[in-house]
């Protein structure tokens, strides 16, 4: 999915609770339909807590990649 | 196993691997079931009381506990558990959110820890002690019986059975299917994790009726143990069962991070997020230890005691979260 050349992107890793979570949803909501956005993290509990919120912000899990030792790369995109 | 130092270790193992497992938070479950309309962990933290509900009743039958609920002090538990809740959510974690992060390498999580452990130190047994007596002293019931209680000169703090007089098998049996009913006939939201929450819930109800037999005093608890962890380090006190728990939470969460490749040293890059480690964990300590009890004391093993300075600080603690959230994120527009 290395392809995917997200419009945004949003690195968080090193952030624990709830910075992760609240920083994409504040993201998600000022985007604009069908743009995507790139979130990095290495908070385990984000990993699986981002994509399962990310339908209330309307927006939908495109990709979820490991890219190193504990740390993520999701792919949200707008719809 | 039962009240050696050892057994305080393999408890708080066994404890520290299923959170890092279950990714159990307090201090996400409660803001998570507000601001997230996410129900998950908070579903997993009731699991984890309602089984203990029973359980902890079911071992204090058989002989082989007596059930000894928290000091009631109402204002201490209002005010310290509100400090409490607005720490956490500061420091990024409840208690034990932020000592299993320990063992995922979360640099934020140790430096919030250490600020906690001084500072609820310094209120419990230091030299803020005396802000204890602007409180008031513990209410308690009186009873010729104590029965299934510990009993100090025939007081007992109160629970919902013994201050209304009643069988506490019948208060606990009707609390733990009035959870139960919540959780399974109302909607979940769903989640992809590594454990799935009525599994999460029901291995650390587990391991807090293990804690329980094996420390007598009490079940599983924090705030003791990184109190005494810090004071048996750097004076000649000896350690404690609730300090090597700590140390075994630590320890257990590093071994699950490590087995499931977790495990990484995280900085953030924020310089605010040190910042409100160090105010986070302040608060926290100091609330967890105005109010007797952190999240695990008050929540996870107080609440299914049904002792009435739990139920108080609980809903402080939830108060105390919202409210500190919604001033730094809420009202900003999440």
């Amino acid at each position: 999915m290395a392809e995917i050349k997200p419009d945004y992107t949003l690195d968080v890793r090193g952030e624990v609770c709830p910075v992760p979570d609240v920083e994409t949803r504040r993201k998600l909501k000022t985007m604009k339909p069908g743009e995507t956005l790139e979130v990095l993290i290495d908070y385990p509990l984000s990993k699986e807590r981002i994509p399962a919120n990310a339908p209330q912000e309307g927006a939908e899990v495109v990709a979820i990649e490991e890219i190193g030792p504990s740390e993520w790369r999701i792919i949200l995109r707008k719809l | 196993m039962k009240e050696t130092l050892l057994g305080g270790f393999i408890v708080g193992v066994l404890f520290g691997f299923v959170l890092q497992r279950s990714r159990m938070c307090f201090n996400s479950a409660i803001r998570d079931i507000r601001f997230a309309k996410d129900n998950w962990l908070w579903k997993q933290g009731l699991m984890a009381i309602a089984v203990q509900t029973v359980g902890f009743q079911l071992l204090a039958s058989l002989g082989l506990i007596k059930l000894s609920p928290l000091a009631f002090i109402p204002a201490a538990q209002i005010v310290g558990g509100f400090f409490f809740g607005m720490g956490m959510v500061l420091a990024g974690g409840c208690a034990s959110g932020v000592t299993y992060r320990i063992g995922e390498g979360n640099v934020v999580s140790i430096i919030a820890a250490t600020f906690f452990a001084l500072s609820a130190g310094a209120v419990r047994a230091g030299k803020l002690k005396f802000m204890l007596n602007w409180f008031g002293k513990p209410i308690t019931v009186s009873m010729s019986n104590p029965g299934v209680y510990a009993a100090k000169e025939g007081k007992v703090a109160p629970t919902i059975a013994n201050w209304l007089g009643l069988d506490p098998w019948v208060v606990a049996i009707v609390f733990t299917v009035l959870i139960l009913a919540y959780l399974f006939l109302t909607k979940t939201t769903t989640r992809k994790a590594p454990m799935h929450w009525t599994v999460g819930g029901l291995l650390l109800g587990l391991v807090g009726m293990l804690g329980y037999w094996s420390q007598q005093k009490y079940a599983l608890g924090i705030t003791g143990g990184w109190i005494n962890l810090f004071q048996a380090t750097v004076t000649e006190n000896a350690y404690s069962w609730m300090g090597l728990e700590v140390f075994g939470v630590i320890v257990g969460a590093f071994l699950a991070a490590l087995i499931y490749r977790e495990f990484k040293i995280r900085f953030p890059r924020d310089p605010k997020s040190y910042v409100y480690a160090i105010v986070g964990g302040i608060f926290m300590g100091w609330g967890a230890g105005v109010a007797g009890g952190c999240n695990v004391g008050h929540l996870l093993s107080g609440l299914p005691h049904l002792a009435l300075s739990s139920i108080v600080a609980a809903i402080f603690f939830i108060a105390g979260n919202w409210f500190m959230f919604w001033w730094l994120y809420g009202r900003k527009g999440v």
